[in-house]
Formats: C-alpha cells, structure tokens, sequence
C-alpha cells in the first residue's frame, strides 16, 4: 500500500470539508475482512482518516453521484471510473461544478472476489492502457506498473468464434442461473432510469418473473440500453452473485458500436454518442 | 445409536433414495455451489463450504404458479398448482436447517401458506455437520452451531474415512433403506466460527431507530435485491398476475424490501423513500420485527450476505455498532 | 376452494356499478359459491383483496353492512393498473375476493358517545359503514357530526346518501370542497377548516377520519387544539399489500403489519409507531 499516495488523498480530502467546499468526499475504506476496500464517505475532516487507496480499489463510485446530486461532493476516481463521469456529464445527469474530483494514476486492480482475493490483476485491467484519469480536478499520482498491450476483446472473440447454436446454448445457460437481484443495474452509473422497463405493468415489457426466457431479455435488452454508452468498467460482472459473465456482453456491444461508429463512450464530456445524434450525412447503406 | 457410513455406503444410499424421490444436493456449477435437483449422485459435490444461494428457494422458490386462471364456456375456474414430488435435500448446514425452521413461523402460522406447508411435508431433510468455519460465518452467537440437529431429519457428520450418522427424527428413519454399521465413537468437535456480541440486539434496534446511522451505512447500499435473496431467512415475496394468450396465471416471487418501489402505492405515494429507511428495514425486521412476532432473531450466522454483498455491508459490523452505539447513549 | 390455499380467492361476481365520481365507482359483488356467502363475516373496518384476474389483487375497504346480505359493497378510486382493470369490470363479471382481513372499528366501545366523522375524497369509503351502522342503531349513540369534503363538488363520494345522512335524528351533515363550480352554493373550504370552524366539542366524542395524508396532518392539528386526545382520534391506514395474511412482510410500518394489526388505529397507537405511515 503506498502511504503517500494515501496521505495525498486524505489531505485533499480533509482541505476541502474543512473550508466547505464539499459536503462529502466519496472513496474507499478497508473492508471488513481486512484485506479488500468498499466505498466509504466521508462527512467530517477527522474521517479522512479512514480513507485508503490500493489495488483493491475496484469499485466504481461514480454511480453515487446520482444519489448526492443535491451537495456539491468529492469523489476518488480511476482512470475507468472518469469515463464514467464523462457520461453521465454527456446525458446531463451531473453538473460539473459539483463534483470535485480526486483522479488517481492506475496501473490495474486486484480479483478481488472471494476464491481470488488479491491473486492477479483483473482480466478487464490485464488490457487497459489507460494510466491517468481523463477529467481530474486535483490528481495524485502512484507508482506506475507497465502492462503489455493485449488484445482488449479476446475474451469476447472466443465467444464470436463459436456458431451461433453454441453462443445461444451458452448463453442460455448463463441466463438460467439469473435471480434478478437487479445488482448489475443497480452498480451501473449508465442505469439510473426512474422506473427501469422492467418494472412498468404497461406495457409489461418484462415483467418480473424469474425464469429463463424472461431473464434473457432482461439482459439482453438492458445491454442494448447501454450500447454506445457502457464504459467497460465491469462492475456488472463483479457484482452479479450467480457469476454470470455480463461485462462480455455488455463490451461486445461496445465492441460493435467502436467498429462501426468509431465511438466509445466516456472519452470526453462532450462527445455525441451515435445513438443520441442524428446527422444528415449518415446513410449507413441506405443509399439513394 | 449413531450410524457409521463409508463414503461408498453414502454414495449407494443417495443411489437408492434418487430412485424414489428427488434428490435436491450441492452441484458444482462454474465456481458456484449451487442446491439442485440431481439426476445422478456423481453430479453432488461432497467438498464445499455453502451454497451460494439458500435452501429456502426449494421451500419458497424464486418464482411459483399459486394457481393459474382457466375459461371454459365463460366459466371460470381457479386451479392451484399442487405439489406432486416427495423430495429430500442432502447436504443441508445446521445454520440453513435452522433458517428453514425460522421462515416455517410466519409460512406456517394459520392461515398456513399451502404451497410452502405442502413441499415441508413432502421434503426430508439430511444435514451435514460443517468440518470447517468460513471466515464469514457467526452460526454460533445467532442460535445454531456446525454440528447442531435441531431441525433436520437425520445429521450427517464428516469423519476421516467416512460419515457418522444420527438419526433425528423419524421422517428421517424412514430414509433408511438399508441398516448401517453403528459408530461406537464420539462426535467429533465442532469448528469455532467466529462470534458476534447479540445481548440486547433486540432492545438496541428500537432504540436507535431514529439514528442518523442507518442513513450513513445506506449511503453505500444500492439497493439490489442481493442480501434478501442469497439469506436463509428473507421471505418478503411479490405476487403479480400475467396473462399469456387468453390463460392467466398468478405468480408469487422473491421480492426485498431494499428495491425502491417495494412499499409504493398506486398514485406514487412511498412511506420508505429514504435509502436509510429502506435499509434500516431489512434489518429492523431481522432484528426487532421478527423477534417481537416470532421470539428468535430472524438470522442464523450463515455469512452469506457478507460475502455477496458488492458494497461490504456487513451484519456483523451492524451488530457490533449496535452494542457500541447504545452504550454510548448511555442504556 | 379459498381455505385450502389461503392465495385463491373466492370468485364472485359483480352485480352493480354506480358512479359516484368521475374516478370512483361503487362495486356490489356476490360471492358465486352460497356456503361461502353465509359464512363471510365483517365488520366495518375490515378490507377485502379484490383480483381482476391478469391484472393483479389490490386492497379495499369493505363499505357495506354485515347484516345486509345482499352483496359486498367496494368503493374503488382507479389510480393504478388493478384499479383501472376493476374499473373496466361489467355486471355480470367474474372477480375474486379474499378476505375479510384486518381489525375494525370497534363501534362497541363508541356506545353513549357523540361521534365525529372527517373524510376526504376516497377516505369517505371506510367511514361510510360505520355512519350507517351508527345510523341503523340510532339510539345506541350520542350526536352524529359528518364532515365529508373534496376538491370539487364532482368528487364529493357517497352523494346518492346525502339525504338520508341529512334528516337522520341529532345529525348533521357538512359537505365542503376546495374548489366550487357555478352550480355549488354550499361551503368552499378545506376540511381542517371546517373542523376549526364547526369546533365539535371532545367531551365524551369520538372522532373517526380518512382521507389524503396532508388532510389528515392538518385535521389531527385542530382536533388537538380542540381537546381531543389521541386515544379519541381513530383512523385507517393503507399500505402497499399482496398477501393480507401477514406473511409477505411488505405492509408494515415500523413493527406493526397493516394486514394484522390494523387498518384501525388510534392515534396514540400511531404516535408511538416507529415509521410514520
């Protein structure tokens, strides 16, 4: 754990409650077992104390922004995270001024689910080449590891390469273990829908019976709400307690709108994500 | 008299019992441990901590018809599903057999939930002693123990070379199709979970009710349906009806009072609206609620939630800040 | 059928709909199976789960008299998907019933004393059968002071009684709405104002209200300011419900279950909830 790295952060953390600047600062705190972390908040400047960084760090805070929209707040972000924030200034969920946002350098995080705790870095990190938040008011910088530039979609190919029999028979076995716990929408910053689809009675689009059929297009619709606008975060993923593998679907819908839009989303606040955005010159094939 | 069983003996038992009932057992599904109906006994695991998910689901399962809506001529006609299967579930810990026997109280008391009293009775119940305490279990400060019998028909318990077995109830003898050396030696002791202080748990949540630290701990919750579904002891179920080409049928399923709409009514009037409030709910009624109406705390140590729980809430903390809270209150 | 399977409902079918406001109709239903007519018992007080089977089950105040054995009266607002499906029901139509479930009104201990009943809206539902059972024991109770408001003269509930309610014996009837048309010559005034200015006296009185949450937060303020005690100010709760039976946990608030311990609470039963309704 790098102590100055943390002193940086709570100092930062303690200036701006102390001179009111923020009602709250959002980061981690050690977890209960020990060894993870889990978002902590902070309120007064002797709590600061309580805050960490580390490579357990894996939770993305950016999604209480949508519950603390009423104070101005700080928040400690990763490079993933901050594309976060991006999107949701993007969909005017947020208002800049609101947030004071404490970005932190990043060379990956650790497994950090309950078999894997702390063994190897996370598949989604293992191919990151982000290093440095993307939007940062105050940024504090660690140690760097360098990580080998991979195949970013190598996990979603091995699916793509199967026939199309095999994709349907794996995912419907995924699907069936589904308990719609809603944890996936709930830890996602791009899901903050007032009334999700999935509980209106009319239409009753999906209704909420837990069976594999209806389980399936939960997921599948919700992946289609979050084209163009998933960020790859993967909280989805780590969240989901019957371990179904949502970040692949979810990526392979941002994989798909990369090729043919050349777009990804959370890159910049004032990006125009393709399907939000009409432009006349766009024909996709329906030629004259 | 206790019984001996050689892990071949265990093996030809749950054999014979697949071939008269349903066998509900521990299955190793992709890193999960999962409770489901076997077709062949090579599929149970024998090597496993817990379930991911609890037993009530085969009591209360995640989704069931209570009956479904037939026309006929313009009459209508209400049909309840009924439950048809005799079924035994092996593999069951002292903590979820205690939960099952929690959850019974309100299910069972008059008017009794027919669904559920119909598979209680048609279920027999074979437990299996923990060898090992999980880092996140407490089974022992919430009423139960590894080795506890209290609420299974026949307790099974892991020795070197095999299983002990003691025979707890008669539903449980009558699972007995074939006679078993009988086991001269002594239990063996059980782990020691970890303990979480409960005296005056009950009295503590009453009066720190109002305080600020349920909106504080909620503050991090997001109010998924995670804790209430993987808990041996949530109950709370919704009950919608849905229509599929002219026949309805009325569907009760897992709810949790965490989600946010659970306690709106028509019109968008919500008592719950706070995510304090909500949270504070779920262990209110575990923790005073339950006890008032059903004399123990609707918990049992089982761990579950503090290992699902994405944001690390976890029960035994609460428990603990309870007690620290109120004696600063000065009690 | 019912019993067995605490969930089925019985069926039963609508006999006639009136239309008491543009959004509220009064519902009589009968219950097809004759055993289970005979053995419906209630008290004013108590509620029913009404099913339009493949829209869903909600809860309502039952607003007929036990001792008329001509059918289960409901008023039904429709504010939501089931009330609306109910709302589309024709005579002759099959619904469900459960019930009855919850407390009631305990008009036993009210005997000898003067009674006044505040509504508002669709809260005039639940106090409507204990007005008219007061008013078919006439004699068992003191004076009868009705005070029954909405927001327009419209939506003023149970009109179709108003006259009876008018010329019963030591009664008086005080309508009210927030907003008159050219027609109305009678009061313009919310119902907390009328309390206020009626002032009925708590000496040996009863007050018995229901109605929109913001009516009742103002109305319990000028019944205390008049002298009531909480022990003498009654009323109903609603709550969120699908089983009715105590058993899905979802109509609590704080440790009391509406389904089992109410809907009819005083208000100092109230007072020491621990969530506030």
């Amino acid at each position: 754990m790098d102590s100055e790295l943390i002193q940086q952060i709570r100092s930062e953390a303690s200036y701006l409650l102390k001179d009111g600047t923020v009602k709250c600062v959002i980061g981690y705190e050690r977890a209960s077992d020990g060894l993870t972390s889990r978002p902590f908040f902070a309120y007064e400047p002797a709590a600061v104390e309580r805050l960490i960084f580390d490579e357990t760090c894996t939770h993305n805070l950016v999604r209480y922004l949508l519950d603390k929209k009423r104070e101005k707040v700080a928040i400690v972000v990763k490079p993933c995270d901050s594309r976060a924030i991006n999107l949701l200034l993007n969909e005017a969920q947020i208002k800049r001024h609101m947030v004071f946002i404490i970005g932190v350098t990043c060379s990956g995080v650790m497994e950090t689910s309950c078999n894997d705790k702390g063994q190897a870095l996370q598949a989604r990190c293992q191919t990151c080449q982000m290093t440095k938040p993307l939007v940062y008011d105050f940024l504090v910088e660690q140690k760097l590891v360098e990580r080998p530039e991979g195949e970013p979609y190598l996990d979603i190919q091995e699916i793509e390469t199967k026939p199309i029999a095999a994709r349907r028979a794996f995912w419907s076995e995924q699907f069936g273990r589904c308990i719609r716990c809603y944890a996936c929408r709930q830890v996602c910053p791009g899901c903050y829908c007032p009334d999700c689809f999935v509980e209106q009675l009319d239409p009753l689009w999906v209704g909420i019976r837990i069976a594999p059929k209806e389980n399936e297009l939960w997921q599948i619709t919700r992946a289609f709400h979050l084209a163009g606008r998933c960020i790859g975060c993967n909280e989805c993923e780590r969240v989901c307690p019957v371990d179904i593998p949502l970040g692949r679907l979810n990526r392979k819908l941002e994989k798909e709108v990369k090729e043919l839009f050349t777009f990804q989303a959370g890159l910049s606040p004032e990006e125009q994500p393709p399907f939000a955005t009409f432009k006349k010159e766009e024909t996709l094939g329906f030629e004259e | 008299m206790n019984l001996f069983l050689s892990k071949e003996d265990l093996i030809r038992w749950l054999d014979a019992l697949l071939r008269q009932r349903v066998l509900v057992a521990p299955v190793r599904v992709q890193g999960l441990i999962l409770l489901q109906p076997v077709s062949k006994v090579a599929e149970v695991t024998l090597d496993f901590g817990n379930t991911t998910l609890s037993p009530k689901g085969w009591f209360l399962p995640p989704m069931e018809t209570l009956f479904s809506v037939q026309s006929n001529d313009g009459q209508q006609k209400l049909v309840p599903t009924t439950i048809e299967k005799d079924a035994v579930i092996f593999g069951l810990r002292p903590c979820d057999a205690r939960g099952i026997a929690l959850i019974d109280r309100p299910l069972l008391r008059e008017p009794s939930d027919a669904l559920y009293r119909e598979r209680r009775a048609r279920t027999s119940l074979i437990g299996l002693s923990c060898r090992q305490a999980q880092p996140e279990c407490f089974c022992t400060s919430m009423g139960s123990a590894p080795n506890d019998p209290s609420h299974v028909d026949i307790l099974l318990t892991e020795i070197d070379n095999g299983y002990i077995l003691q025979v707890i109830t008669e539903k449980g003898r009558a699972l007995l199709s074939e006679s078993f050396a009988e086991y001269k030696g002594t239990l063996p002791k059980p782990p020691e979970p970890g303990a979480v202080p409960t005296k005056e748990v009950v009295p503590a949540v009453k009066k720190l009710f109002d305080d600020p630290y349920w909106e504080r701990l909620a503050d991090r919750c997001l109010h998924c349906n995670i804790c209430a579904y993987v808990c041996p002891t949530c109950y709370c179920f919704d009950v919608r009806d849905y229509s599929d080409k002219g026949s309805v049928e009325r569907i009760r399923g897992w709810d949790s009072c965490q989600s946010p709409g659970f306690s709106r009514i028509a019109g968008g009037y919500n008592p719950r609206v706070t995510k304090g409030a909500r949270l504070r709910q779920r262990f209110a009624h575990k923790l005073l609620y339950f006890p008032e109406r059903f004399k123990d705390v609707a918990c049992v140590g089982c761990g579950r939630c503090v290992r699902s729980c994405p944001v690390n809430i976890d029960i035994r903390e609460v428990l603990r800040d309870l007690q620290q809270l109120e004696v600063k209150s000065g009690s | 059928m019912g019993l067995e399977n605490p969930f089925v409902p019985y069926l039963a079918t609508l006999k006639s709909v009136v239309e008491l406001t543009p959004d509220i109709k009064l519902l009589k239903v009968e219950l097809l199976d004759p055993a289970v007519r005979a053995g419906f018992d209630y008290k004013p007080g108590q509620f029913a789960l009404l099913s339009a089977f493949g829209q869903g089950e909600a809860p309502f105040g039952i607003v007929s008299l036990p001792q008329h054995r001509d059918g289960l009266e409901f008023a039904v607002r429709r504010i939501g998907t089931v009330t609306a499906a109910i709302h589309e029901l024709e005579p002759g139509d099959i619904l469900g019933v459960r019930g009855p479930f919850g407390n009631h009104f305990p008009l036993e201990d009210y005997v000898g004393k003067n009674i006044v009943i505040i509504g508002g809206g669709i809260g005039m539902a639940p106090l409507r059968p204990v007005i008219n059972q007061i008013l078919e024991h006439r004699n068992d109770y003191g004076k009868l002071l009705i005070i029954n408001g909405a927001r327009t003269p419209q939506d003023l509930v149970f009109a179709p009684e108003f006259q009876a309610w008018m010329e019963a014996p030591r009664t008086k009837l005080e309508l009210t709405v927030d907003r008159g048309d050219e027609q109305w010559r009678g009061r313009v005034a919310l119902v907390p104002n009328v309390v206020k200015e009626v002032a009925p006296s708590p000496d040996n009185a009863i007050a018995i209200t229901c109605g929109p949450p913001i009516m009742i937060r103002y109305t319990l303020a000028v019944l205390k300011e008049l002298g009531f005690r909480d022990s003498q100010i009654i009323t109903t709760l609603e709550a969120k419900m699908k089983c009715g039976l105590g058993k899905c946990a979802r109509c609590n608030v704080g440790d009391k279950y509406i389904c089992q311990d109410g809907p009819v609470f005083t208000f100092e039963q109230i007072s020491q909830f621990l969530e506030q309704p």
